[in-house]
Protein backbone atom coordinates (compact mmCIF):
# COMPACT_ATOMS: atom_id res chain seq x y z
CA UNK A 1 0.00 0.00 0.00
CA UNK A 2 2.93 2.49 0.64
CA UNK A 3 4.11 1.88 -2.19
CA UNK A 4 1.35 2.31 -4.08
CA UNK A 5 1.07 5.46 -3.05
CA UNK A 6 4.87 6.68 -2.98
CA UNK A 7 4.69 5.34 -6.65
CA UNK A 8 1.80 7.66 -7.80
CA UNK A 9 2.98 10.57 -5.39
CA UNK A 10 5.94 10.67 -6.62
CA UNK A 11 8.15 8.74 -9.40
CA UNK A 12 5.23 7.41 -11.20
CA UNK A 13 2.98 10.42 -10.99
CA UNK A 14 0.64 10.45 -13.54
CA UNK A 15 1.04 14.37 -14.99
CA UNK A 16 4.96 15.09 -14.21
CA UNK A 17 6.09 11.29 -14.82
CA UNK A 18 3.49 9.86 -16.73
CA UNK A 19 2.28 13.28 -18.95
CA UNK A 20 -1.38 11.77 -18.48
CA UNK A 21 -4.50 14.04 -18.24
CA UNK A 22 -2.78 16.77 -19.47
CA UNK A 23 -5.88 18.31 -21.01
CA UNK A 24 -7.66 18.96 -18.05
CA UNK A 25 -4.51 20.57 -16.64
CA UNK A 26 -4.39 22.86 -18.68
CA UNK A 27 -7.68 23.60 -19.18
CA UNK A 28 -9.52 24.18 -15.62
CA UNK A 29 -6.08 25.52 -13.63
CA UNK A 30 -6.78 28.61 -14.30
CA UNK A 31 -9.26 29.13 -11.55
CA UNK A 32 -8.36 27.39 -8.23
CA UNK A 33 -11.80 26.68 -7.25
CA UNK A 34 -12.65 24.85 -10.29
CA UNK A 35 -9.74 22.57 -9.91
CA UNK A 36 -10.53 22.08 -6.61
CA UNK A 37 -13.48 20.33 -7.69
CA UNK A 38 -11.85 18.76 -11.40
CA UNK A 39 -8.98 17.12 -8.57
CA UNK A 40 -12.18 16.06 -6.07
CA UNK A 41 -14.12 14.71 -9.32
CA UNK A 42 -11.27 12.88 -10.19
CA UNK A 43 -10.22 11.15 -7.30
CA UNK A 44 -13.93 9.53 -6.69
CA UNK A 45 -14.17 8.62 -10.70
CA UNK A 46 -10.72 7.11 -10.49
CA UNK A 47 -11.21 5.39 -7.34
CA UNK A 48 -14.35 4.05 -7.74
CA UNK A 49 -13.76 3.05 -11.75
CA UNK A 50 -10.53 1.07 -10.75
CA UNK A 51 -12.47 -0.83 -7.61
CA UNK A 52 -14.93 -2.22 -9.86
CA UNK A 53 -13.00 -2.96 -13.48
CA UNK A 54 -10.63 -5.27 -10.57
CA UNK A 55 -14.00 -6.66 -9.25
CA UNK A 56 -14.86 -7.85 -13.16
CA UNK A 57 -11.33 -8.42 -13.87
CA UNK A 58 -11.64 -12.44 -13.93
CA UNK A 59 -15.14 -12.36 -15.34
CA UNK A 60 -14.22 -9.66 -18.31
CA UNK A 61 -13.70 -10.80 -21.94
CA UNK A 62 -10.47 -9.36 -23.10
CA UNK A 63 -12.56 -8.38 -26.48
CA UNK A 64 -14.65 -6.33 -24.78
CA UNK A 65 -12.53 -4.89 -22.37
CA UNK A 66 -11.49 -1.43 -23.14
CA UNK A 67 -16.14 -0.69 -23.87
CA UNK A 68 -16.56 -1.76 -20.31
CA UNK A 69 -14.08 0.08 -18.81
CA UNK A 70 -15.21 3.44 -20.60
CA UNK A 71 -18.94 2.04 -19.54
CA UNK A 72 -17.86 2.23 -15.95
CA UNK A 73 -15.73 5.53 -15.96
CA UNK A 74 -18.77 7.06 -18.25
CA UNK A 75 -20.74 6.24 -15.66
CA UNK A 76 -19.13 7.42 -12.46
CA UNK A 77 -18.91 10.79 -14.72
CA UNK A 78 -22.20 10.91 -14.81
CA UNK A 79 -22.90 10.38 -11.21
CA UNK A 80 -20.36 13.51 -10.49
CA UNK A 81 -22.05 15.40 -12.92
CA UNK A 82 -25.75 14.59 -11.67
CA UNK A 83 -24.32 15.10 -8.07
CA UNK A 84 -23.16 18.63 -8.88
CA UNK A 85 -26.77 19.93 -10.91
CA UNK A 86 -28.38 18.84 -7.47
CA UNK A 87 -26.57 20.29 -4.75
CA UNK A 88 -23.96 22.55 -5.66
CA UNK A 89 -25.63 24.09 -8.66
CA UNK A 90 -22.84 27.33 -9.02
CA UNK A 91 -20.14 25.39 -9.33
CA UNK A 92 -21.49 23.30 -12.06
CA UNK A 93 -22.13 25.85 -14.26
CA UNK A 94 -18.95 27.44 -13.61
CA UNK A 95 -17.26 23.64 -14.70
CA UNK A 96 -19.57 23.54 -17.54
CA UNK A 97 -18.20 20.99 -19.94
CA UNK A 98 -15.25 19.67 -17.93
CA UNK A 99 -17.21 17.58 -15.50
CA UNK A 100 -18.22 15.58 -18.71
CA UNK A 101 -14.57 15.69 -19.78
CA UNK A 102 -13.42 13.76 -16.49
CA UNK A 103 -14.40 10.83 -18.80
CA UNK A 104 -11.65 11.61 -21.54
CA UNK A 105 -9.15 11.70 -18.73
CA UNK A 106 -6.22 8.94 -19.49
CA UNK A 107 -5.56 8.83 -16.06
CA UNK A 108 -8.56 6.78 -15.31
CA UNK A 109 -8.42 4.60 -18.16
CA UNK A 110 -4.56 4.52 -17.77
CA UNK A 111 -4.75 3.27 -14.39
CA UNK A 112 -7.56 0.70 -14.99
CA UNK A 113 -5.60 -0.74 -17.28
CA UNK A 114 -1.98 -0.96 -16.15
CA UNK A 115 -3.12 -1.50 -12.19
CA UNK A 116 -6.97 -2.71 -11.59
CA UNK A 117 -6.65 -5.82 -14.65
CA UNK A 118 -3.91 -7.01 -12.61
CA UNK A 119 -4.58 -6.03 -8.66
CA UNK A 120 -7.49 -6.80 -6.25
CA UNK A 121 -10.23 -4.33 -5.67
CA UNK A 122 -9.28 -2.97 -2.48
CA UNK A 123 -5.65 -2.53 -3.59
CA UNK A 124 -6.81 -0.35 -7.10
CA UNK A 125 -9.48 1.86 -4.97
CA UNK A 126 -6.28 2.74 -3.02
CA UNK A 127 -4.51 2.98 -6.42
CA UNK A 128 -7.03 5.25 -7.68
CA UNK A 129 -6.88 7.64 -4.50
CA UNK A 130 -3.75 7.77 -4.94
CA UNK A 131 -3.43 8.05 -8.92
CA UNK A 132 -6.22 11.19 -8.08
CA UNK A 133 -4.31 12.89 -5.14
CA UNK A 134 -0.79 12.75 -7.31
CA UNK A 135 -2.67 14.66 -10.04
CA UNK A 136 -4.59 16.97 -7.70
CA UNK A 137 -1.43 18.31 -5.68
CA UNK A 138 0.09 19.47 -9.51
CA UNK A 139 -3.13 20.97 -10.70
CA UNK A 140 -3.34 22.43 -7.63
CA UNK A 141 0.25 24.09 -7.18
CA UNK A 142 -0.04 25.05 -11.25
CA UNK A 143 -3.93 26.66 -10.43
CA UNK A 144 -2.44 28.70 -7.67
CA UNK A 145 0.33 30.17 -9.11
CA UNK A 146 -2.18 30.86 -12.52
CA UNK A 147 -4.75 32.73 -10.90
CA UNK A 148 -2.70 34.61 -8.21
CA UNK A 149 -0.84 35.94 -11.61
CA UNK A 150 -3.15 35.90 -14.00
CA UNK A 151 -5.98 37.47 -12.07
CA UNK A 152 -4.57 38.63 -8.66
CA UNK A 153 -6.83 36.83 -6.83
CA UNK A 154 -6.97 33.27 -4.87
CA UNK A 155 -10.41 31.63 -4.48
CA UNK A 156 -12.23 34.38 -6.00
CA UNK A 157 -10.70 36.58 -3.34
CA UNK A 158 -8.53 39.45 -4.62
CA UNK A 159 -4.97 39.09 -3.00
CA UNK A 160 -3.45 41.33 -4.79
CA UNK A 161 -3.69 45.14 -5.03
CA UNK A 162 -4.05 47.38 -7.46
CA UNK A 163 -0.54 47.55 -7.76
CA UNK A 164 -0.33 44.23 -9.72
CA UNK A 165 -0.78 43.95 -13.10
CA UNK A 166 -2.64 40.75 -14.56
CA UNK A 167 -0.63 38.50 -16.51
CA UNK A 168 -3.45 37.47 -19.22
CA UNK A 169 -1.34 35.40 -20.19
CA UNK A 170 -1.57 33.07 -17.28
CA UNK A 171 -5.32 32.33 -17.38
CA UNK A 172 -4.88 31.30 -21.57
CA UNK A 173 -3.49 27.82 -22.58
CA UNK A 174 0.02 29.03 -23.35
CA UNK A 175 0.39 30.21 -19.32
CA UNK A 176 -0.86 26.21 -18.73
CA UNK A 177 2.22 25.14 -20.59
CA UNK A 178 4.55 27.03 -19.25
CA UNK A 179 3.68 26.21 -16.07
CA UNK A 180 3.91 22.51 -15.96
CA UNK A 181 6.81 22.66 -18.38
CA UNK A 182 8.49 24.24 -14.95
CA UNK A 183 6.94 21.90 -12.76
CA UNK A 184 8.23 19.19 -14.46
CA UNK A 185 11.69 20.65 -15.11
CA UNK A 186 12.43 21.17 -11.34
CA UNK A 187 10.88 17.82 -10.32
CA UNK A 188 12.78 16.00 -12.86
CA UNK A 189 15.91 17.99 -11.64
CA UNK A 190 15.81 17.02 -8.22
CA UNK A 191 14.79 13.59 -8.98
CA UNK A 192 18.10 13.30 -11.44
CA UNK A 193 20.08 15.15 -8.55
CA UNK A 194 19.21 12.50 -5.79
CA UNK A 195 20.24 10.07 -8.33
CA UNK A 196 23.39 11.29 -9.22
CA UNK A 197 24.54 12.12 -5.08
CA UNK A 198 23.54 8.31 -4.41
CA UNK B 1 -18.44 -29.52 -28.94
CA UNK B 2 -16.08 -27.29 -31.22
CA UNK B 3 -18.84 -25.28 -32.49
CA UNK B 4 -20.10 -24.87 -29.00
CA UNK B 5 -17.35 -23.35 -27.77
CA UNK B 6 -17.30 -20.80 -30.59
CA UNK B 7 -20.34 -19.94 -29.99
CA UNK B 8 -19.83 -19.31 -25.95
CA UNK B 9 -16.82 -17.53 -27.14
CA UNK B 10 -18.83 -14.80 -29.26
CA UNK B 11 -22.31 -15.20 -27.37
CA UNK B 12 -20.85 -14.65 -24.11
CA UNK B 13 -19.08 -11.25 -24.59
CA UNK B 14 -22.09 -9.88 -25.73
CA UNK B 15 -24.17 -11.34 -22.59
CA UNK B 16 -21.62 -9.74 -20.73
CA UNK B 17 -21.70 -6.24 -22.05
CA UNK B 18 -25.45 -6.43 -22.03
CA UNK B 19 -25.52 -7.27 -18.19
CA UNK B 20 -23.24 -4.34 -17.18
CA UNK B 21 -24.85 -1.91 -19.51
CA UNK B 22 -27.89 -2.76 -17.86
CA UNK B 23 -26.32 -2.45 -14.36
CA UNK B 24 -24.85 0.64 -14.87
CA UNK B 25 -27.78 2.65 -16.63
CA UNK B 26 -29.91 1.61 -13.64
CA UNK B 27 -27.65 2.81 -11.11
CA UNK B 28 -27.37 6.01 -13.15
CA UNK B 29 -31.62 6.35 -13.58
CA UNK B 30 -32.34 5.64 -10.03
CA UNK B 31 -29.26 8.50 -9.01
CA UNK B 32 -31.07 10.54 -11.53
CA UNK B 33 -34.56 9.80 -10.71
CA UNK B 34 -33.70 10.69 -6.86
CA UNK B 35 -32.29 14.20 -8.11
CA UNK B 36 -34.21 15.11 -10.66
CA UNK B 37 -37.01 17.10 -8.54
CA UNK B 38 -34.04 19.28 -6.93
CA UNK B 39 -32.02 19.82 -10.70
CA UNK B 40 -35.81 21.92 -11.66
CA UNK B 41 -36.11 23.63 -8.50
CA UNK B 42 -32.34 24.70 -8.84
CA UNK B 43 -32.96 25.75 -12.39
CA UNK B 44 -36.21 27.45 -11.18
CA UNK B 45 -34.33 29.15 -9.03
CA UNK B 46 -32.21 30.06 -10.88
CA UNK B 47 -34.47 31.30 -13.57
CA UNK B 48 -36.10 33.54 -10.63
CA UNK B 49 -32.83 34.70 -9.66
CA UNK B 50 -31.80 35.89 -13.23
CA UNK B 51 -35.59 37.83 -13.71
CA UNK B 52 -34.71 39.80 -10.36
CA UNK B 53 -31.15 40.52 -10.94
CA UNK B 54 -31.98 42.09 -14.76
CA UNK B 55 -34.50 43.83 -13.47
CA UNK B 56 -32.50 45.74 -10.70
CA UNK B 57 -34.10 44.47 -8.36
CA UNK B 58 -31.59 43.34 -4.84
CA UNK B 59 -31.33 39.69 -4.40
CA UNK B 60 -31.26 38.15 -0.64
CA UNK B 61 -29.43 35.20 -0.03
CA UNK B 62 -31.86 33.10 1.38
CA UNK B 63 -33.77 31.63 -1.60
CA UNK B 64 -36.85 31.38 0.24
CA UNK B 65 -37.14 35.28 0.30
CA UNK B 66 -36.29 35.57 -3.05
CA UNK B 67 -39.13 33.42 -4.27
CA UNK B 68 -41.25 35.75 -2.36
CA UNK B 69 -40.03 38.48 -3.78
CA UNK B 70 -40.67 37.08 -7.57
CA UNK B 71 -44.18 36.34 -6.53
CA UNK B 72 -44.90 39.35 -5.52
CA UNK B 73 -43.16 41.87 -8.23
CA UNK B 74 -43.27 39.51 -11.28
CA UNK B 75 -45.49 38.68 -13.41
CA UNK B 76 -44.99 35.76 -16.60
CA UNK B 77 -46.85 36.82 -19.72
CA UNK B 78 -47.03 33.72 -21.57
CA UNK B 79 -48.32 33.12 -25.22
CA UNK B 80 -51.14 30.13 -25.86
CA UNK B 81 -48.65 27.42 -25.95
CA UNK B 82 -47.58 28.50 -22.28
CA UNK B 83 -43.84 29.45 -23.76
CA UNK B 84 -43.00 32.64 -21.55
CA UNK B 85 -42.58 35.59 -23.73
CA UNK B 86 -41.80 38.04 -20.97
CA UNK B 87 -41.78 39.21 -17.55
CA UNK B 88 -42.78 42.33 -16.37
CA UNK B 89 -41.32 43.12 -12.88
CA UNK B 90 -42.82 45.99 -10.49
CA UNK B 91 -39.38 47.49 -8.95
CA UNK B 92 -40.53 50.40 -6.97
CA UNK B 93 -36.56 51.32 -5.83
CA UNK B 94 -35.96 52.63 -9.38
CA UNK B 95 -36.64 55.52 -12.02
CA UNK B 96 -38.28 52.93 -13.70
CA UNK B 97 -41.07 51.29 -11.63
CA UNK B 98 -42.18 48.82 -14.46
CA UNK B 99 -39.16 46.48 -16.10
CA UNK B 100 -39.17 43.96 -18.96
CA UNK B 101 -37.09 41.21 -19.10
CA UNK B 102 -37.00 38.29 -21.97
CA UNK B 103 -34.85 35.53 -22.33
CA UNK B 104 -32.43 35.80 -25.61
CA UNK B 105 -30.70 32.99 -26.92
CA UNK B 106 -27.56 33.62 -29.13
CA UNK B 107 -24.72 31.64 -30.53
CA UNK B 108 -21.45 31.41 -28.09
CA UNK B 109 -17.84 30.21 -29.06
CA UNK B 110 -18.50 26.59 -27.69
CA UNK B 111 -22.13 26.48 -27.86
CA UNK B 112 -25.08 28.74 -27.10
CA UNK B 113 -25.24 31.78 -24.09
CA UNK B 114 -28.83 32.41 -23.30
CA UNK B 115 -29.10 35.75 -21.20
CA UNK B 116 -31.95 37.47 -19.67
CA UNK B 117 -32.34 40.91 -20.47
CA UNK B 118 -33.73 43.74 -18.15
CA UNK B 119 -34.89 46.59 -20.07
CA UNK B 120 -36.83 50.15 -18.60
CA UNK B 121 -40.50 50.90 -19.52
CA UNK B 122 -39.77 52.26 -22.64
CA UNK B 123 -38.12 49.38 -23.96
CA UNK B 124 -34.84 52.44 -24.73
CA UNK B 125 -31.91 51.47 -21.91
CA UNK B 126 -30.94 48.08 -20.93
CA UNK B 127 -30.92 47.90 -16.85
CA UNK B 128 -29.24 44.33 -16.52
CA UNK B 129 -28.51 41.28 -17.58
CA UNK B 130 -27.75 37.78 -16.15
CA UNK B 131 -25.77 34.59 -17.69
CA UNK B 132 -28.60 31.83 -17.40
CA UNK B 133 -26.45 29.25 -19.78
CA UNK B 134 -22.94 29.01 -21.11
CA UNK B 135 -20.70 26.68 -22.32
CA UNK B 136 -17.88 29.14 -22.73
CA UNK B 137 -13.94 28.51 -21.02
CA UNK B 138 -13.66 28.59 -18.00
CA UNK B 139 -11.64 31.36 -16.79
CA UNK B 140 -11.66 32.69 -20.53
CA UNK B 141 -15.07 33.66 -21.71
CA UNK B 142 -16.51 32.22 -19.01
CA UNK B 143 -16.05 35.63 -17.02
CA UNK B 144 -19.15 36.71 -18.98
CA UNK B 145 -20.66 35.77 -15.88
CA UNK B 146 -19.11 37.63 -13.67
CA UNK B 147 -20.76 40.26 -11.69
CA UNK B 148 -18.35 43.36 -13.09
CA UNK B 149 -19.00 42.40 -16.34
CA UNK B 150 -22.83 42.01 -16.05
CA UNK B 151 -22.45 45.44 -14.15
CA UNK B 152 -21.35 46.92 -16.89
CA UNK B 153 -24.64 47.16 -19.35
CA UNK B 154 -26.94 48.96 -16.64
CA UNK B 155 -28.25 52.42 -17.98
CA UNK B 156 -26.48 51.89 -21.11
CA UNK B 157 -28.70 51.74 -24.84
CA UNK B 158 -28.39 49.90 -27.98
CA UNK B 159 -26.46 49.28 -30.14
CA UNK B 160 -23.61 48.32 -28.28
CA UNK B 161 -19.45 48.11 -28.91
CA UNK B 162 -16.52 46.83 -26.70
CA UNK B 163 -13.43 48.33 -25.41
CA UNK B 164 -10.65 46.15 -25.55
CA UNK B 165 -8.62 47.57 -22.90
CA UNK B 166 -9.11 50.45 -20.35
CA UNK B 167 -12.42 51.65 -19.24
CA UNK B 168 -14.66 52.44 -21.78
CA UNK B 169 -15.31 56.35 -22.65
CA UNK B 170 -18.70 56.69 -24.37
CA UNK B 171 -21.96 55.84 -22.96
CA UNK B 172 -22.88 52.60 -25.46
CA UNK B 173 -19.22 50.79 -25.10
CA UNK B 174 -18.53 48.19 -22.82
CA UNK B 175 -14.92 46.54 -21.80
CA UNK B 176 -14.11 43.22 -23.39
CA UNK B 177 -12.81 40.48 -21.83
CA UNK B 178 -8.83 40.05 -22.52
CA UNK B 179 -8.56 36.89 -24.22
CA UNK B 180 -11.83 35.74 -24.81
CA UNK B 181 -13.11 37.87 -28.11
CA UNK B 182 -15.84 35.93 -29.44
CA UNK B 183 -17.27 35.52 -26.22
CA UNK B 184 -17.69 39.18 -25.93
CA UNK B 185 -18.64 39.51 -29.66
CA UNK B 186 -21.20 36.91 -28.80
CA UNK B 187 -22.82 39.29 -26.02
CA UNK B 188 -22.55 42.08 -28.03
CA UNK B 189 -24.62 40.84 -30.87
CA UNK B 190 -27.12 39.64 -27.99
CA UNK B 191 -27.64 42.96 -26.63
CA UNK B 192 -27.68 44.15 -29.77
CA UNK B 193 -30.72 42.32 -31.43
CA UNK B 194 -32.50 41.92 -27.42
CA UNK B 195 -34.77 45.47 -28.06
CA UNK B 196 -35.75 44.85 -31.10
CA UNK B 197 -36.83 41.31 -30.09
CA UNK B 198 -38.17 42.63 -26.80
CA UNK B 199 -40.44 45.04 -28.72
CA UNK B 200 -41.94 42.10 -31.03
CA UNK B 201 -42.48 40.04 -27.66
CA UNK B 202 -43.60 42.84 -25.30
CA UNK B 203 -45.62 45.53 -27.80
CA UNK B 204 -47.77 42.73 -29.32
CA UNK B 205 -49.09 41.78 -25.68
Amino acid sequence: MKKVFADDLGANNPVFAQVLGICSTLAVTNVLKNTVVMCVGLIFVTALSNMTVSMLRKYMPSRVRMMVETLIIASYVIIVDIVLKAFLPDISRQLGPYVGLIITNCIIMGRAEAFALSNPPGLSFLDGIASGIGYSYVLLAIAVVRELMGSGSLWGYTVLGDWWTNWSIMVMAPGAFFMLAIFIWVVKGINNKEEESS
Amino acid sequence: MKKDGAMSKRVFPVVFMLVITIVFISITTVIYTYTKDQIALNERLRLKEAVLYSAGVSLPDDPAKVERIYDERVEEVKDDSGRVRFFAVQNPDLSSTESFVIIKTGAGLWGEITVTVGFDMNLESFIGIEILDQNETPGLGGRIGEVWFKEQFRGKKPPLDTVPEGDPTDANQFQAITGASYSTAAIKDIMNTAQEYARMEIRNK
